[in-house]
């Protein structure tokens, strides 16, 4: 009897298995959690409203576009703008995002509702994301013909080229779905979990906002998107590959 | 198969913590107004199978049998309901009963959900009231406060809200929708805010107020109806400022 008793003995040093309790004052995740937050934001969100409304020049023609490209590659200390305000925080975001999704355990099965869905899209268009980015960026920064340093004139064919695939245009259109949703919906969690929209009025309210938000992007860079697609190739000025 | 006046239950049982899981099946009839909590007391005045084969009462956590104490917590059909509170003409047959899967098992239904007063003694989850003289009455709390306090001093500690939680795991240790909803019941207390800062920064520890994924299942499980996201959001508005406060004055 002694030992079946101890076996069920609940007094608090003898939690060994289940979930740990709370280690206050210990580790640095409040910090790290909050900075991944806080970076999709600013500066990743800000940026990324930047990257639509600068490729957005694209449905104006050919010489917008590269003239947007011109004014972006010309700005003074490109080099240490795109690594401090864009590489390293999208390199944090996404590795970190990834250990998040990690730790979490996706339950829609059992309780299929609608807070829950949305916690597992932020996951799944977080993965599609970090996909699709980390290509994106390969493909149009490190590859091919260079744009920095007086390559502008090219950035429109580049990307014509690029789109004259129909298997990359739908991965771009899925791309663009999956960061929209995900930086609208990344906007909604920061306002509830930082405190800023308390109330559940306020919440739901902000919700409609995010999502117009959303559909705004989406909009912005399928309309993007028709500007290179509807452009014929007479227009676009031949690019010597390197 | 079972007449219309029958209930089948599934039942998940395991003897000991460390033992294997296995499935035994009940046929009781049914009474009007029948519960789970009662199935199960009908099960044990007459412990057999739906098989006909004798077997041991089962296990379970119960005491008020009217969803106040928060003991009677389990899977029912799949998600984490109060048995006592869950009425068996509401439930779809066969009702699979099984116990928490996040916290550890002790027998059969029985779980030991001890880690959520681990978690409330973390974030000192009290009034600091106690010494050796009569300290008076304390300051005088306007209706609003009351308002605001008074659902949240409904939690019956469950653990539902952590059950149902995509982020209480044993990769996060999360400390639950529960306890956070206590830090801010006791925070708004006039007398209770005295070990406010001391609480705000348990939660930025390991497996704190971070942790929440925001997923809002907490909230609709809650079988007390607690406010317990919005005190999500404004528990973290306090901690954010806390942390704020921290870095730019220390």
């Amino acid at each position: 009897m002694a030992s079946s008793a101890s076996s069920i003995d609940t007094s608090s040093a003898r939690i060994k298995q289940g979930v740990a309790p709370l280690r206050a004052g210990q580790g640095y995740s409040f910090v790290l959690r909050r900075l991944h937050s806080l970076s999709g934001i600013v500066p990743i969100g800000a940026f990324l409203i930047e990257h639509f409304i600068s490729n957005s020049e694209a449905t104006k023609g050919v010489q917008a576009y590269n003239d947007q490209v011109k004014f972006l590659t010309s700005l003074p200390f490109v080099h240490v703008l795109e690594w401090v305000f864009i590489f390293l925080p999208l390199l944090y975001h996404g590795i970190y995002g990834l250990y998040i999704w990690y730790k979490g355990d996706s339950n829609v099965g059992e309780y299929p509702w609608t807070g829950n869905w949305l916690y597992t899209s932020q996951r799944w268009t977080g993965i599609i994301a970090f996909i699709y980015i980390a290509y994106h960026v390969i493909d149009m920064r490190f590859l091919g013909v260079h744009l920095m340093g007086g390559g502008y004139q090219n950035a429109f064919s580049k990307v014509w080229f690029d789109f004259q695939s129909p298997w990359t245009i739908a991965f771009y259109v899925i791309g663009i779905v999956a960061v929209s949703w995900h930086f609208a919906y990344g906007v909604w969690l920061f306002a509830a979990k930082w405190g800023l929209t308390i109330g559940d009025q306020a919440r739901r309210k902000f919700g409609y906002i995010c999502a117009a938000l959303a559909i705004l992007l989406i909009g912005i860079g399928l309309w993007t998107i028709t500007g290179f697609v509807q452009t014929p190739a007479n227009q676009v000025p031949y690019v010597e590959h390197d | 198969m079972a007449n219309s006046k029958s209930v089948i239950l599934k039942i998940k049982r395991q003897q000991t913590p460390e033992s294997k899981p296995y499935w035994e099946e009940f046929e009781l009839s049914y009474r009007p107004g029948m519960n789970v909590t009662s199935a199960l007391m009908d099960i044990a005045a007459k412990p057999v199978t739906r098989q006909g084969k004798p077997t041991t009462p089962v296990t379970y956590d119960s005491n008020c049998l009217e969803e106040i104490c928060g003991s009677c917590a389990m899977l029912i059909n799949g998600q984490a309901k109060m048995a006592c509170s869950a009425l068996v003409a509401n439930l779809k047959q066969p009702i699979t009963l099984a116990p928490l899967t996040k916290f550890p098992i002790v027998r059969d239904l029985a779980v030991d959900r001890s880690v959520l007063f681990e978690n409330l003694k973390k974030v000192k989850a009290w009034i600091p009231v106690d010494g050796t003289y009569d300290l008076g009455s304390g300051p005088r709390q306007s209706a609003e406060m009351q308002e605001e306090a008074y659902p949240l001093s409904n939690c019956i500690s469950c653990c539902c809200c952590m059950e149902a939680c995509p982020q209480f795991n044993d990769k996060t240790g999360f400390v639950g929708a529960a306890t956070i909803a206590q830090v801010r019941l006791f925070n708004s207390h006039p007398t209770g805010s005295a070990l406010k800062t001391e609480r705000l920064k348990a939660l930025m520890g390991d497996g704190g107020i971070q942790e929440c994924g925001y997923a809002q299942n907490c909230v609709e499980i809650c079988p007390k109806e607690l406010p317990l996201t919005k005190s999500i959001a404004a528990v973290g508005g306090q901690v954010m400022w806390q942390a704020i406060k921290d870095l730019f004055r220390t």
